[in-house]
């Protein structure tokens, strides 16, 4: 089986992710600081399905000193990580000139410096262990802009140099780097909209809707699976052509 | 085996794998002119912390990458599991 660590996979689109993996075969390790009860009723349907493919690790990925021992640990449980999914993120909205500076820096903790971090050490084995895949959820913020989230925006555009860059020094040892850019999906993390904004970004989407959970997996699932094998550095945008 | 010999033995295995000409392993000999370029020697940190249980490098202080063989060992002689 192979091991796939999803961070963010309590809820939202990480729990999508998680679900769909499991269901293709591969074991999922979901990282959160908390295990939901959505994380763990899926995790029972999945012991049904195929034991023991479903595992939950709690670790506030901010505490970055605490990365090294998750990735020994994780390695130690199941064996060599063959995917990881850096996918947890913090979204406080609001603007940059009163946001606290405690919460800026709480963002590009969370959702800069800890997925750098973590694959640092998880890169690392895949390069010994001779290749791996790696995806990014960015979003289409890190390309457009919406007021109240400069921040955000400059986390998640950050993950798309990381992965450019990344791509092309890994890539000759048979780890790929992609990343994934999903328009506004329904999650917690978008509770802050109200109904007309929601309406507002769907009828100005192409598709005059908005993208769903199981569309932006689907897309991870392509990127870790075997004809997703000669795609690297590049960003596939899921947003049902909100920026076409 | 001692920790200076399973250093040099993964010098010697990722060179092979990789497919690249070692030089001759001595102390002072300087590792980015070993034959081995810097994604090897990840593959080498990464291999060791298997082997020894130890990565001298994630220590909370900030290590300096060593510019020498014999400086490399030693870093890993000192580093406690
Ligand atoms: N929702 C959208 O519209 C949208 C659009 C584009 C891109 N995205 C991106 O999609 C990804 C998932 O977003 P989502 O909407 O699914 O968010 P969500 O529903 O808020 O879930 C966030 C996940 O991240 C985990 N997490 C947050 N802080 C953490 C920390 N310090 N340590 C460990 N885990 C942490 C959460 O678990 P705990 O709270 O238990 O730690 C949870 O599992 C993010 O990268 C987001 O930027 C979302």
């Amino acid at each position: 089986m192979r091991n796939v660590l999803v961070t963010g996979g309590s809820r939202g689109l990480g729990l999508g992710i998680a679900r769909r993996l499991t269901a293709a075969g591969y074991r999922v390790i979901a990282v959160a600081r908390k295990e939901s009860p959505q994380l763990t009723s899926a995790m029972e349907e999945a012991e049904g399905a195929h034991p023991g493919s479903l595992r939950f690790v709690a670790c506030d990925l901010a505490e970055i000193d605490d990365l090294p021992a998750l990735v020994t640990t994780v390695r130690k449980d199941v064996g060599p990580i063959y995917g990881l999914v850096n996918n947890a993120a913090v979204g406080f909205d609001g603007v940059l000139a009163l946001m606290p500076t405690s919460q800026i820096a709480q963002l590009v903790r969370v959702n800069t410096l800890a997925p750098i971090v973590l694959t640092k050490y998880v890169v690392r084995a895949m390069l010994a262990d001779g290749g791996g895949r790696i995806v990014n959820v960015a979003s289409i913020v890190g390309f457009t802009g919406y007021r109240g989230l400069s921040v955000y925006g400059a986390t998640k555009a950050s993950l798309l140099g990381f992965t450019r860059s990344l791509a092309r020094e890994v890539g000759g040892m048979g780890v790929t780097v992609n990343a994934v850019a999903p328009g506004f999906l329904d999650t917690e993390m978008t509770q802050g909209l109200d109904g007309a904004q929601r309406e507002q970004i769907a009828r100005r989407s192409a598709l005059r809707r908005l993208p769903d959970i199981d569309d932006v997996a689907s897309t991870v699932e392509f990127l870790l699976g075997d004809q997703a094998k000669s795609i690297t550095g590049t960003v596939l945008t899921v947003d049902a052509g909100s920026t076409a | 085996m001692s920790v200076r010999a399973s250093v040099l033995a993964q010098f010697e295995r990722v060179a092979q794998e990789q497919k690249k000409t070692l030089a001759p392993l001595t102390d002072d000999l300087v590792l980015l002119e070993s034959g081995l370029d810097s994604l090897c020697l990840a593959i080498i940190v990464a291999q060791l912390e298997d082997a020894l249980g130890v990565d001298p490098f994630s220590a909370a202080e900030d290590a300096e990458f060593p510019v020498t063989l014999g400086d490399f060992i030693e870093l890993y002689e000192h580093a406690a599991p």
